[in-house]
């Protein structure tokens, strides 16, 4: 299991909150989160702006949401095909989806963002998406992993775009963050056409239909 | 000279309807911003006015144009609530003003924080407003400036009351990080959120019905609604909450109806310092901490049942020998 660990890089010209790190056991926290302490940057610029504020919110609760129903369309694939030998490569691909979750739900906790009303929708969506397309097999579970990979890796980039053509000098941890875990989605989308995605039946159908699911899904999002 | 005045106020509300418009894409439901900004001048001439007529050489601070565009409010016209916003009039772009104008905002403000001494003798009501602008050396047609009335004074003491609040859990939760003293439990920690919320009524608390009443009135909700979930958000948030899930609805929705209920029992309690509303807000709390607790134990049950018919599954197949690979 590969785990990356970033490197804690200071926000240049931001408020650093340097908690004092006294070793005293978190004990208000309630959540299933880890308590994270004395962390020294936020991914997130402070502003006081409302706007800016309700922007960066929502891209967050978009991206949380993404990160989320992924999770749950790979468990929903590892349910189906998680005896045969599809297993470490499923298995991979989730455990990265974990970490992007992990580190969507840290920014969301530290930020007090709200999370989006539909998650138990995704949940049941994203399950139900995953094990469906694997009941057609190992192509049939790499064809969802292309379509799905594809719509998030547009999705980040239209994001990344509109931070640039605000400024880039100032949201360069969230710029960084993103073209990261764009990566890592543009890795499994073609991860997904190395094993033979395009050779279920109906693939360009499947793919049209899964696409326009998640656009539906994002634009929702991102508005309740 | 005054006529000069005048024809810089046309000048400037031209500018600001400008802007306005151009923050008009997140604003729901508003009057027409030429409308407001036309009756803010009138207003601010009529101060001018009836001030100078009535007192010479008092120190009512000459309307300002330094007025911070109010993209984003939607019913309610005073914005005690943007204090904190760094000032982005386009005429001072500093913080330091030349001659100590204050904003609006800022009067407004001072009127309405000076308009709740007379709460009690006057009610939730426009005459406590013109009572604190009397107060201040102001004439009592400064009302005009709040178009909302007693909204205005009852949203901006429920404002200042959450305000007040988050301060002091922000300063409890600095302490605690610091070590120099020690964190509560959940259900404690909410119920002394609540009562220190509820604690402040006190002064006002013949007079809350009435304020109640002026909340639920339907230009006021989506305000009140505002100020009540923030208010809900910040106690969670220093309780430690930092759930992601269906657990951030469940927990405020929660605590938005104990607040009220509490509320509720709260103006009609006589008891002596209020104990029977105290105790019913324990009682509540303990409901909520026990139905958490039973949805757990639901939620484990359920897991344990289901492994445990997978697992007569399994045998089923193997005695069957459905499993057998031959």
């Amino acid at each position: 299991m590969q785990r990356f660990v970033r490197p804690q890089l200071m926000l240049r010209g931001s408020q650093q909150t340097i908690l004092p790190t006294a070793g005293q056991p978190c004990r208000n926290s309630i959540s299933a989160v880890p308590c994270v302490r004395g962390r020294g940057y936020s991914v997130l610029p402070p502003t006081n702006d409302e706007e800016e504020k309700a922007m960066l919110h929502r891209m967050m609760r978009v991206d949380h949401a993404g990160e989320y129903g992924a999770n749950r369309i790979y468990a929903g694939q590892m349910a189906v095909l998680g005896c045969t030998q599809t297993r470490p490569l499923i298995q991979e691909m989730w455990d990265q989806e974990k970490q992007h979750l992990s580190k969507f739900n840290e920014i969301l906790g530290d930020n007090r963002i709200r999370p989006t009303l539909l998650l138990p929708l995704w949940n049941i969506a994203g399950f139900a998406l995953g094990a469906g397309s694997a009941l057609l097999g190992k192509e049939g579970a790499m064809a969802c992993t292309v379509a799905v990979e594809e719509s998030i890796s547009e999705h980040y980039n239209s994001q990344i775009r509109t931070l640039m053509e605000k400024d880039p000098e100032k949201y360069t941890e969230l710029l960084q963050m993103i073209k990261e875990f764009r990566d890592d989605e543009m890795e499994h989308h073609d991860t997904g056409l190395e094993h033979d995605a395009e050779s279920v039946p109906g693939y360009q159908l499947m793919k049209a239909i899964i696409q326009a699911g998640c656009k539906a899904a994002i634009y929702v999002s991102q508005r309740v | 000279m005054r006529s000069l005045w005048l024809d810089m106020a046309a000048l400037v509300r031209g500018l600001r309807a400008g802007r306005v418009l151009r923050g008009l894409g997140s604003v729901q439901g508003i009057v027409s911003p030429q409308c407001r900004n036309v009756r803010r001048g009138f207003h601010r001439a009529t101060l001018l006015r009836l001030a100078d007529d009535s007192k010479s050489g008092t120190s009512v601070p000459p309307p300002s144009f330094h007025e911070v565009p109010t993209a984003g409010e939607s019913s309610s016209s005073s914005e005690p609530l943007e204090d904190g916003q760094p000032n982005t009039s386009y005429q001072d772009q500093s913080g330091e003003h030349g001659e100590d104008y204050e904003t609006e905002e800022q009067l407004q403000v001072r009127i309405l924080t000076s308009a709740l001494e007379f709460v009690p003798e006057h009610g939730w009501t426009v005459e406590a407003i013109a009572a604190g602008a009397e107060t201040l050396g102001l004439s009592s047609a400064s009302t005009g400036m709040f178009n909302n009335g007693a909204g205005d004074l009852v949203l901006h003491f429920v404002a200042q009351c959450n305000a007040q609040l988050a301060e002091t859990l922000a300063e409890q939760h600095n302490l605690v990080q610091l070590g120099q003293a020690e964190s509560k439990e959940t259900a404690e920690f909410l119920r002394d959120a609540v009562e220190m919320r509820l604690r402040m009524l006190i002064p006002y608390i013949d007079t809350w019905p009435q304020a109640m009443s002026i909340l639920l009135l339907p230009h006021n909700i989506p305000d009140s609604l505002k100020h009540l979930s923030t208010m809900v958000d910040d106690v969670w948030y220093y309780a430690g909450d930092r759930s992601t899930d269906m657990n951030w609805y469940t927990r405020r929705a929660a605590l938005t109806g104990i607040f009220n209920t509490t509320e509720l029992v709260m103006v009609q309690d006589s008891s002596p310092d209020f104990e029977e509303t105290w105790d019913f807000l324990d009682n509540r709390i303990k409901d909520v901490v026990n139905m958490a607790n039973t949805a757990k134990q639901v939620q484990a049950t359920g897991e344990a049942l289901v492994q445990g018919l997978m697992g007569a599954a399994i045998t089923l197949k193997n005695l069957t020998g459905m499993n057998q690979r031959r």
